[in-house]
């Protein structure tokens, strides 16, 4: 069986600015809270900047979760390209912003512009 | 091949339903994640990185053409056309939506298949021999034994909650195919002194976060007493399996902290008290599966063909192609032929669903209508005339699954890793793919010889690490991927965990260490020894100066670059 809790991947140091990530229930597919939402592009993600819009945030991933919108919420610190888009800090969090790296083809990659 | 009963037919089709109905529960809000993670993982459906991930079982991995057919027609339907086979011999999804699955779990009861015991804390999907029935150093094909193994383990109410997962595997042949050391039960069949067939009983294998060979328990069980002997291993395990604690709840970690000879004993007690004829299979059962498993209707042939003799004469492809992927078949006239998922820069065990229909057919036509899964990750022709050969590998060929290089450098087997797997700690395929990459130049590969690389994204090790002449587990250190080296690892009847080379490397040293790892080799080697007799009779020793040297020439060459 697989392990008990998908827990966010360890980074060091400072946790924001940070996005909430997640696999939406009926789909599967990673999600990122938004502003009034969840969206499936990783470059709407909202950015939280400060601790508290964070808790906010990850209280409202709970949330969704409890009323079964969205499977295993959590933080993803990111940090912020020239243009203000959110690039997860760590390598499994950026492979779920982007798609299987062996199929260019699939996933965010694929469906959605690249964050640069 | 086995055809489904009425009661297995009505027993996977109400597990269908019974999902359908969990499903809809989920979906309205009845149930929680909590509550249907594990119902959903009964039926082999787990959440991966980037989307929901389903897993078939291929019972001992024998498929016909007309599952594979509607396993493409599920991959374009559902999924993004392609499946993934896997070390236990099993297929993968990995795009499945949940709302999706009851309706892929219906088209998958329309051919006999489920996705039951791929998960979970239950006997998993029993694997064996890839050349069950054909192999010429077989005492008996391994299948009969484990379709009862996966009649008697099916729902059976007192498995369905064990400390950890158990794994089976069985061979019938002296040869182990099926890593019957490194399972939770292994069995082989073999014959006594006075010619009659039992089994020798291995327990408490296993690879993950804690590698153990296996303990022979019984080194003769008579045939018919099968099941009762390991339903006594099943109750051992289940009232003295750990579940404090789940690293250490696997019957490896039972035998080895129980000893040896103290877990035997448990088991015989155990084993006395049962009584074993209300347990065992009756006789008529044991022959009626067994039926199923009859040879084809072989034609009478000589041995050599001159068709085939004069083909390969002409084209060295094809040559190379049977020399390297053939397997002798015990009926003369007909030869195996290894089918390697492993075109260089492919993903290993990936098939897409235009192969998937174009195999089905040579299967079909050319192979009694069967084919095997290995735990390599490749699939297996099993009989195939050596008249047909020159048309089945023109057809391997126009399907992109003509690649000559099984059991060779290239032929690795990869977990998916973090490029799929939600525990993955690093990325495997990639490293596999540029492994190939370095060595893909055939006259290399043949020079090499036989060599097992086997990776794994984490310690969980569905890649076999441990087991890999050359083995590559990936992890995290410090942020970054981060790859450790070990060699002398074996999956077979000299079965070795594998023993590390140093400290842990970039992903981008990978191929440079392999190659200095290759070079050992070939410097060492002596006459016609492969790599993994190299590594027996020398030792890690060289090898651990080779991949130091090559260690040492990196940092030397990147501290330089800096200046």
């Amino acid at each position: 069986m697989a392990k008990e809790h998908r827990a966010g991947s360890k980074v060091r140091g400072d946790k924001l600015p940070a996005i909430l990530m997640a696999n939406h229930l009926l789909e599967g597919d990673v999600v990122f809270l938004a502003d009034g939402g969840w969206t499936l592009d990783p470059s709407g993600a909202k950015i939280a900047h400060d601790a508290e819009t964070a808790a906010a945030m990850e209280a409202e991933g709970k949330a969704a979760a409890a009323a079964n919108a969205v499977v295993d919420p959590y933080l993803v610190p990111v940090d912020l390209t020239t243009t203000g888009l959110p690039v997860a800090r760590h390598f499994r969090d950026a492979m779920r912003q982007k798609g299987p790296s062996v199929h260019p083809d699939m996933g965010k990659q694929a469906e959605y512009a690249p964050i640069r | 091949m086995y055809r489904y009963d009425e009661f297995d037919e009505r027993f996977v089709r109400e597990r269908v339903a019974q999902f359908r109905g969990q499903v809809e529960r989920r979906l309205e809000g009845s149930l929680t994640e909590d509550e249907f993670k594990p119902l959903r993982l009964k039926n082999g459906l787990y959440l991966q990185l980037h989307a929901y991930m389903l897993r078939i079982a291929v019972p001992y991995g024998t498929l016909n053409s007309r599952q594979l057919r509607q396993l493409a027609h599920i991959a374009e339907t559902y999924d993004k056309g392609y499946g993934h086979f896997t070390t236990r011999q099993n297929l993968q999804f990995n795009w499945p939506k949940l709302k999706d699955v009851p309706d892929i779990l219906d088209l998958l009861a329309d051919v006999e298949m489920h996705c039951i015991q791929t998960s979970g804390n239950c006997i998993r999907n029993v694997t064996a021999d890839q050349f069950a029935g054909v192999a010429k150093d077989e005492v008996e094909d391994p299948r009969p034994t484990a379709e009862l193994l996966r009649q008697w383990s099916s729902l059976h109410p007192e498995f369905v909650w064990l400390p950890r997962k158990f794994k089976i595997a069985v061979t019938g042949a002296e040869h182990d195919r099926a890593a019957i050391k490194v399972h939770d039960i292994g069995l082989k069949l073999k014959r006594n002194a006075a010619g009659e067939v039992g089994y020798e009983v291995i327990v408490g294998g296993g690879l993950g976060r804690t590698p153990m060979i296996g303990k022979v328990v019984r080194d003769f069980l008579p045939k018919e007493e099968l099941l009762a002997y390991l339903e006594a291993i099943m109750r051992v395990y289940n009232s003295e399996g750990r579940r404090d604690n789940k690293y250490k709840a696997r019957v490896k970690i039972l035998v080895h902290e129980t000893g040896e000879e103290e877990f035997r004993a448990r088991v015989e007690e155990e084993y006395a008290k049962l009584d074993g004829p209300t347990i065992n299979a009756p006789e008529e059962e044991v022959e009626r599966i067994a039926a199923y498993f009859a040879p084809p209707a072989y034609e009478d042939l000589a041995e050599d063909s001159a068709t085939l003799d004069g083909a390969r004469a002409s084209d060295p492809a094809l040559d190379r192609f049977v020399e390297q992927n053939g397997f002798a078949h015990k009926q003369p006239g007909y030869i195996a032929l290894t089918i390697a998922l492993k075109e260089i820069g492919a993903v290993p065990g990936d098939m897409s669903a235009d192969q998937m229909r174009a195999f089905a057919d040579i299967a079909e036509k050319y192979s009694f209508d069967e084919f095997r899964v290995t735990h390599s990750q490749n699939l297996v022709l099993p009989h195939v005339k050596k008249d047909d050969l020159p048309a089945v590998y023109a057809a391997l060929k126009e399907a992109g699954l003509a690649s000559a290089n099984a059991g060779l450098i290239t032929d690795i087997i990869a977990c998916p890793g973090l490029d799929y797997c939600a525990l993955a700690t690093a990325k495997s395929i990639p490293i596999a793919q540029d492994i190939a990459k370095t060595f893909a130049d055939p006259d290399r590969q043949k020079a090499i010889g036989d060599l097992p690389i086997k990776i794994s994204g984490c310690i969980n090790a569905c890649g076999h690490h441990h087991v890999g002449a050359i083995g590559i587990l990936g992890l995290e250190k410090g942020g970054r991927e981060n790859y450790q080296i070990t060699i002398g690892g074996d999956a077979t009847e000299h079965a070795a965990l594998g023993e590390r080379l140093g400290p842990g490397i970039d992903a981008g040293d990978v191929p440079g260490a392999i190659e200095a790892v290759v070079e050992t080799y070939l410097a060492e080697k002596q006459g016609s020894e492969s790599f993994i007799e190299t590594v027996r009779r020398t030792g890690a020793e060289p090898f651990k100066a080779g991949f130091t040297a090559f260690i040492e020439a990196r940092a030397a060459a990147q501290s330089e670059a800096a200046e």
